[in-house]
Formats: structure tokens, sequence, C-alpha cells
């Protein structure tokens, strides 16, 4: 009893000589009850509360944003080279729009769609092709505080997209962030710079971020990237328990795009603007310790801009027919290829612990995305796409060493119907340090507009009045495609090996319905139209459901702290794609490399210094949609930093090469040659 | 010994016993009209119903009259305590809801004596916390403090109740506020958890959303200073319910009611809960036991310490 005593008696002592100096000092400054025993916001609510990687009913890799800096890399969905199983091809595609292309265990086209991505809760896909223009998300890669991947569907909590896995992008919160921040980088064919600042007013607190970024792109392409946005983030603190979020960006720029190598008649090295911009509101509401409420609102607006003009088709349509070809209203057609796509969504999710072992999370949400595609759809109308969801999810304890996982997606969309992807899994961890999960989960990928409404034909049109045009077609979709279907068989494992962190998983997934192109041969023109597709040798494509694979593998992720200062990440994934019913897609069983490995080493020399050293390799692969087949890859970068600290502003420069030893490779396709690219980064908080 | 040496020494030459209590309020709040209420019960449950209470609300007062010398004053709140500072000396004057360094500057500036100016302080006791962090994280090592210009004083004391309970610990000081999300980083890289130490320029409304979120995305905890903090997203913490705090006052009134010129030194609270947050623990894989079994423990640990 008395030794605490002693102890106060002696600070009371102690501090009455030392506060005699403070004595006529002003009496607010005193402290009060309140810096005690005041209400404090609630900040870790139940539904911001993760489940622990132990309970979680899939693998997740978390990228941090330690691990972003340390990469070195300028363009985000390069990050994803160091999850395991996962596909990053860059510069795909070359008609629509030219971006980085991200795959899980396979499936790979210029436009892959088979997974949910989402910065802060919301979703960016693309309605049109299902997948992302990353290139043109406001978004700073300093912004980011991590990002977390969920390898393996899951749509039974994001919905129909989250086919072959789901990234979920999460940034700092204004409150996080320095006050001042620029950063610059200056290399081979980029250059970019970004300002944000972060303040607070009372329980008002923002983050407003601007940047400009080129990107000349790869030798021999038509694929630079001018982009400027802003984007702001701000959060209001109405009382304890309730947080209002906003969100807010805007991007414009320009674009390369055209592939003279790929198309040299019709869509021609040209250059389009694209514009988008989006607005997000959301409200937490803590309703006790135990239970949450959060509302969500946004919109999105997404805009390409593409005049394209053909070449001269009347030497090409000569020796079919010269009086046709002198009958051309224009040698050269112009082709709108404008494209709209908008997207609204309302969103409400309880969550709430039902007992001491037992939470749940339940919602609902409403969306429609309207696109307005003239050339692809064929129509100057504005589609629109309208999907109602409902979702709930489990998570019991039966006991201290088991978490039983539940959950399901009930969804009705207008491509499809009503469909419903469940999923379950069982974690056992026989101790603090190990747990191993079974799971099973199924998903559905919705088809995308590509694959149920394009239309996309190029009309010629005569001065005659039979044929009035010629018309060629690429693909007319007959409509009605069912969903393609995963159900994904996985063993787990988490844990820690000594210092070891290891990660591991065993997989199978079957893949039914697969919707691949077919053939489309009872296709007809309007009366008075001519096709000309049979005269050139060209088959007009609509989508079906055809074939069934076996997706099977495994993947695991080392996370191993060697030294206090040095840290090694090792990834490596084998991915094994089989044909389990005839009718798949000519390369499919192909679009996957067998092997993908990736690792980074950092080292941190002296508090200033630090270095880091990654390493990936893909292993042959045959990519689909404007794909072609790639040889093994082999990639070294390495980056070096220099920190400086002095009091309230520091920063850091750092070179980074990429590509060290300079291997010409080709990726997604052989229109893509990687060479060596080294790069100066300079970043400043202040 | 010492106490009683140095309560002896500070103890004026003249005192009568007092045959009533006031209780000063800050302000009529919710808590302050609690501690009223479980005072009053304390004082019948204990059979001491001689003593009559009177309530004065410092916000309805333009100047305190207090029948001094025949009353003990409790003082809830600061600003009821410095109100109170001002009667005469030898009014003994007892705080609640006091931080220490509030006290000690209150002290210092009334130039009163220990013997008649006391409190509870809110301030639970380095050692209790420690022993909750360990007995929560048994292999706990490394623990990061966060001092700020007001708790700064305190780092060699809560580095000492650290080592006592083999956890060392690392402390960072706030200068500004700018400071805080790098150095919470920096300390969160080299320890296993944070102890808060209340600090307006650490830990405020402000600051909570930021601190919790930046520990808990490095999957650390955050042990708090009161219920509130852990409602917030701490992982657990030591406090003080009104109707502990208003037990000890009592005990404190019934005891020097026959010496009033001897009140017992500032003390910290003897009575104390713990607080959990059982889905943060959860959330970080942390398996805490019952929180009434926690105090349990760590009251018997606190008891046979003081014995020894």
């Amino acid at each position: 009893m008395k030794s605490y005593l002693y102890q106060l008696l002696f600070m009371a002592i102690f501090l009455t000589g030392e506060s005699v100096a403070y004595a006529q000092e002003s009496s607010l400054d005193l402290l009060s009850e309140d810096d005690y025993i005041g209400e404090v916001p609630k900040v870790l609510t139940v539904s911001r509360l993760a489940q622990a990687p132990a309970d979680v009913p899939s693998a997740v890799t978390v990228i941090n944003r330690e691990t972003i800096r340390a990469s070195g890399i300028v363009d985000l969905p390069e990050i994803f080279r160091l999850v395991p199983g996962m596909y990053v091809g860059t510069n795909a595609g070359y008609v629509y729009n030219t971006n980085h292309t991200l795959s899980y265990h396979g499936m790979t086209t210029a436009y892959a769609g088979t997974m949910q991505v989402m910065i802060n809760g919301r979703s960016v896909y693309s309605p049109l092709f299902g997948g992302v223009n990353w290139s043109e998300l406001p978004i700073a890669i300093v912004d980011i505080e991590r990002i977390e991947v969920t390898r393996g569907p899951n749509a039974a909590s994001y919905g129909a997209n989250s086919y072959f896995g789901v990234i979920n992008i999460i940034t700092q919160t204004p409150s996080e962030t320095p006050n001042n921040s620029i950063v610059a980088t200056h290399g081979n064919g980029r250059n970019e710079v970004f300002y944000r600042h972060a303040g607070k007013a009372d329980d008002f607190s923002y983050r407003v971020t601007t940047g400009y970024r080129q990107d000349d792109g790869l030798d021999n392409r038509n694929d630079f990237k001018r982009t400027r946005f802003i984007s702001t983030q701000a959060e209001y603190l109405l009382d304890s328990n309730d947080n209002l979020e906003f969100e807010f960006g805007i991007t414009d720029g320009a674009r390369g795009e055209g592939n003279i190598n790929e198309d040299n008649i019709i869509f021609l090295p040209r250059t389009k603007k694209i514009d988008n911009h989006f607005g997000l509101i959301r409200w937490r509401h803590n309703i006790s310790d135990t239970s949450d409420l959060t509302l969500q609102a946004y919109h999105s607006y997404d805009h390409s801009d593409d005049v394209n003009t053909t070449v001269d088709l009347r030497p090409l349509i000569a020796p079919l027919d010269a009086g046709l070809a002198a009958s051309l209203v224009n040698g050269n057609v112009v082709i709108n290829n404008e494209v709209v796509q908008k997207r609204t969504d309302i969103e409400a999710q309880h969550t709430f612990t039902l007992a001491s072992n037992a939470r749940a999370v339940w919602g609902a949400s409403m969306r429609r995305d309207s696109t307005y595609a003239p050339f692809y759809l064929a129509s100057k109308n504005t589609d629109y796409f309208d999907l109602l969801r409902l979702f709930g999810h489990v998570e019991l304890r039966p006991h201290e060493k088991l978490t039983v996982n539940a959950g399901a997606m009930l969804e009705h969309n207008d491509f499809t119907g009503t469909d419903i992807s469940p999923r379950a899994s069982v974690n056992f961890k026989p101790n603090a340090n190990h747990s191993f999960r079974f799971g099973v989960s199924s998903a559905l990928r919705t088809p995308n507009y590509v694959e149920e409404k394009f239309q996309n034909r190029l009309v010629i049109p005569t001065t005659l009045a039979n044929p009035s045009a010629l018309i060629y077609q690429y693909r007319a979709n007959k409509g009605g495609v069912e969903p393609e279907q995963i159900v994904s068989t996985e063993l787990g494992y988490i844990g820690e090996i000594g210092r070891l962190h290891l990660d591991m998983r065993l997989f199978s997934d079957r893949i039914n319905h697969v919707v691949r192109d077919v053939r489309r041969t009872n296709f007809t023109v309007p009366v008075n139209t001519y096709l000309l597709n049979p005269d050139i040798d060209r088959d007009v494509f609509s989508s079906e459901n055809q074939g069934s694979a076996k997706v099977e593998g495994i993947e695991y992720q080392a996370n191993w702290p060697l030294t206090r200062n040095t840290r090694l990440l090792f990834n490596h994934a084998y991915v094994h794609i089989r044909e389990t019913q005839d009718g798949l897609k000519r390369n499919y069983i192909k679009s996957m490399p067998r092997n993908t490995i990736s690792t980074l080493i950092t080292h941190r020399f002296n508090p200033q210094w630090d270095g880091s050293f990654a390493y990936y390799q893909t292993s042959a692969t045959t990519l689909l949609g404007d794909g072609d087949p790639v040889d093994l890859i082999r990639k070294c970068d390495v980056r070096l930093a220099r920190k400086f600290d002095y009091g309230r502003r520091n920063g850091e420069v750092a070179i980074v090469v990429e590509n060290l030893f300079n291997d010409h490779y080709q990726e997604f396709a052989d229109y893509n040659t990687l060479k060596r690219r080294a790069r100066i980064n300079v970043k400043l908080d202040f | 010994m010492l106490v009683a040496l140095i309560s002896g020494f500070f103890a004026p030459t003249l005192s009568f016993a007092y045959t009533g209590v006031t209780i000063i309020l800050s302000a009529p709040t919710p808590t302050n009209l609690e501690f009223v209420e479980h005072f009053r019960d304390e004082l019948i449950s204990s059979k001491n119903t001689a003593l009559r209470v009177k309530v004065i609300d410092l916000q309805e007062t333009e100047r305190l009259v207090v029948a001094e010398n025949s009353e003990l004053v409790i003082a809830l709140g600061v600003n009821a305590l410095q109100a109170a500072s001002k009667l005469k000396h030898t009014t003994p004057v007892v705080g609640v809801f006091t931080p220490l360094p509030a006290f000690n500057r209150l002290l210092a500036a009334s130039r009163r004596d220990l013997g008649n100016f006391s409190a509870i302080v809110l301030d639970q006791p380095y050692m209790r916390q420690m022993m909750l962090i360990k007995t929560v994280m048994p292999n706990i090592r490394n623990l990061g403090v966060l001092l700020g210009k007001n708790s700064s004083q305190y780092g060699e004391l809560i580095k000492d109740a650290g080592e006592k309970n083999a956890i060392n610990v690392t402390e960072e000081s706030i200068v500004q506020e700018a400071d805080l999300i790098p150095k919470l980083n920096k300390i969160l890289d080299s320890n296993d958890a944070l102890i808060a130490i209340p600090d307006p320029l650490v830990y405020s409304r402000e600051t909570a959303q930021p601190i919790l979120l930046t520990t808990y995305r490095h999957l650390k905890p955050v042990f708090g200073y009161s219920r509130s903090y852990v409602q917030a997203g701490a992982l657990a913490a030591v406090y003080s319910t009104t109707k502990q705090l208003a037990k000890q006052a009592a005990e404190i009134a019934v005891q020097s009611q026959a010496s009033p010129g001897l009140l017992p030194p500032p003390q910290t609270p003897r009575y104390f809960s713990i607080a959990v947050n059982y889905q943060v623990a959860r959330s970080l894989n942390i398996v805490v036991e019952d929180k009434d079994k926690l105090q349990k423990k760590i009251a018997d640990a606190e008891l046979a310490q003081y014995e020894k």
C-alpha cells in the first residue's frame, strides 16, 4: 500500500518545486478532467474491425505503404506483381484503351474483368468491359495506406465481379496525412508531380491531392498518357457516434491509342481524350459498442472521347468489286467511338455482434450503370444495367480453436436475372501461431457488355440504293449469356514459424459455363446493306457458354524478417488450367503462366539509407483477347533511397532502375517490348 | 512512516472536527450528480449519517460560501478544485475528478498544505497499468509511449513501472501536433503495444481517430486510460467508476472527520475496474479473459506487492 503513495507523494513534491515557475501562468492551462474521462469518438467500431488473419475465410494479401514505397513502382497495378498468383500485363490493348491488365489465375485479356476492384469501398471496374482503366483513376500512390487483396472468389461479400479475387485500395484518412507533401518523379519516359495538402478545422478534416502524370509509354507504340487529376477526401465528426466521409475526384487527359502493327486500316494511331469524375458520401453510425450502420452513396462518370478515321477503304474494296469501291460516299470512314459510362450506387450495411463468439454483417445495395457507346452497341441510345444486392455473412466461434464463416449474396441484374453466390469455411487454430483453413466458395461472373451487348460494326455508306452501305461486323452478340460460374475449394494455412510468416493456399477451382467467342453463322444485315465479312474471310463473333475448366495449384507467400534491418518477401504460384469439358476458348488453358515468382528484399543500411531489390519471374504464357504468346520473363528492379529529416521538413530522394539487366522482353503481347528504365523520385513533407 | 511525517509537517496547528461535507460541482454533469448520489449512499451504508451533505453548483454560484473550518469540501472537477483552493487555508479540501498535474499546479498556486488540500487523482498507478498489460499480453517485451508537454514529467516513472514488470518502455515526445503520426509510426515499428497517457496534445477528441487507426493498421493494441477510450478502440484500460471514486471519497470523509487538518495525502484511485474491448481483441487475435477476473488478478497482485 505504501509504495504507490510514496510514488505519488514523490511526484507531488517534485512537482511542487517544479511548478512554482508556472504558478503565474494562466489557470486555463490546466489539464481538465475531460482530458481523462471525456467522451472519445468511436473509431474502431465493429464494421471497421477486420477479422484476424487467422479467422479470415479466404487468403488475403495485404500490401502496406512501406512495401509500396520499397517496390519503387510508379504505376499502381505494378504492385500486384507482389501478390502470389497474380498476372500483371503492361500496356495491354490498343483499340478502346491501353492499360495495365490484371488477372488472378488466368483468363487474361486486355480488359480482364474477373476481379472486383474498389477504392475505399467504391467499385471502379468499368461496366463496359469489367476491367479497370488504371491510369484514369484519380489517385496518387502516395495517398494509399494499404491494399488488401482477397485471393479467391468472394462474391458472398463483394458481389458478382468478385470472381477470381477482390482488390480493395484504402487511402490514408485526412487526419493521418502530413500537412503538405510534394512528390516528383523524373525518368525514362516518365514525368510526374503531385502536391497534397491536408488540414482540419475542429471536427472537419480534409485532404486535397492534385497531380500531373506524363507517361510516354513503350517504344514503337502510340500509347502515351497525359493525365491531370484532383482528388479530395474529407471527414466530419458529427458526434462521438456519427461520422460523415466525403470523397471527390476529377481526372482528365489525353491518350495515344491505336496500334499500326495490329490494325493498319480501321483503328489507326490517334489521340483521344478522357475525363471522369466521381463523388461519394458515407455515413458511419455507431449504434452501440456491438453494432454499426454504414450508409454509402456514390456516383461516377467516365467519358472517353475518341473519333477515329480509317484509311481510304476504296483501294481495299476495289479488288472485291471495283464498282462498289467507286460508289463509296467517302473512302475514309469516320467512327465516333465515344463512350460515356455512369454508375450510381447506394449501399447500407449493418454489422453487429450476436454474442461474444458470433458476429454478423448484412446489407443491401442498389446500382444503376448506364452506358452510351454508339459504336460498340450500334445504338445512339444509352443502355441501363440495374443491379440489386442483398448480402449476409456470419462469423461463429463454436470453440476457441475453431472459426466458422458462412455467407451468401443474392443478386438480381438485368442481364442474367437472379443469382446466388454462397460460401462457407472453417478455420482451425491448434495454437496462436498456426491456422488451417478449409473453404468452399462459389461466385458468378455476370457477362459484361462485350459479351452480352456488343454489336460493333463498321458501316461504309455508298451512293447506291442497294447496297446503301457495306458493313464490316466485329461482334453480333445474340445475348442471353449465362453467368460464368466458379466453385473454388481451398485448403489454406497461415502461421508463424519462428520469425517467418507463411501464407499458403492449395486450390482447386471448377469453372463452368465458360463464356467464349463463337462464330455466328446465322447473322444477317439489314435489307439493302451488304456484309463484307465473308468476302474478306472474317468471322462475326458472338458470346456463348461453352466448356468447363479446372484450375488447380498451390501458392504461398513468405514474409521473413531476416534481421532487424532486412526483410524478405517471397511469392510463388503454380497454376495449372485443364479443360474438363470441350469448347473452351483457344489458348484458354495457356492463359496463366504455370509459375509466377516475385520477391522483394529490403534492407535498411542506417536511419538515412535504405535499398531494395525486386525480382519477378513469369513463365511463358499465351494471353487472350488482344494478347499473344510471350516467353519467360525475368526482371530485376533496384531502388536506393536517402531520407532527410529536418524537424518539420522531411523527405526522401530515391533512384529506381527497372529491368536492371535490360532484357528486352515482351509482356502481354509481342507488340509490347520492355527495356531498362530508370527514374529519380523526390518526396518532401512539410 | 514518511507519509505520517510529511503530513505532520504540513499539518496546521489548529483543527476541529467537522460536521458536514460540501460537494462543489464544476458543473451539474451526469457524472458529478452520480457522484453525489453514490457518496450519500456510501455514507448511509457506512452508518455515518451524522455528516450533512450540501451540494453547490459552481456555475450557479458567484462566490463560494462555505462554513469554513466546520466543513470538508469535496471539489468535483478541476474548476471546482481551483475555486476551493481559494477558500481559507484551514478549510480541508479534497479534489475528485482531478488529474494529478492539475492538482499539483493548484497546490503550488494556492500555497496550501497537503494536510488540508488533497485529492483522489484520476491517474491510475503506472504499476497497475503495467500489470494489466502484462496480464493481457504475457509475452510483451516492448511498449511504446507518446508523451506531450504535460505528461513528459512521468516518463521515468512509467519506465520504472515497466521495468518492474519486465517491460521495456520506449518514449517519444510530441512537441507539436504535426509530430504525432510520424512519431507514432516510428514507435509502432519497434514496439508490441502502445500505452496512452493523458495529455491534451497527444490524446484528444481529434487525435483519437488517427492514433487508433494507425495502431490498428500496425495490428498492435493501445492500452487506454478511460472506459471511453476503450469503447473508441483501445484494447483495455484500468479506470475507476464514479461509484468507486465516491466510495473512496466517503472513506476519506469518515476517516478524517475527527482531525480535518490531517487529510490523507493525495492518492490514486483505490478501487478500480478493467475495461476491455473484446471486438478489438478478437480482431487482433489476442485472447483476453473476463474483465472481472482480470481485475481480481491485478487487485490480488497489487495487494501482494504492497504487503511485501
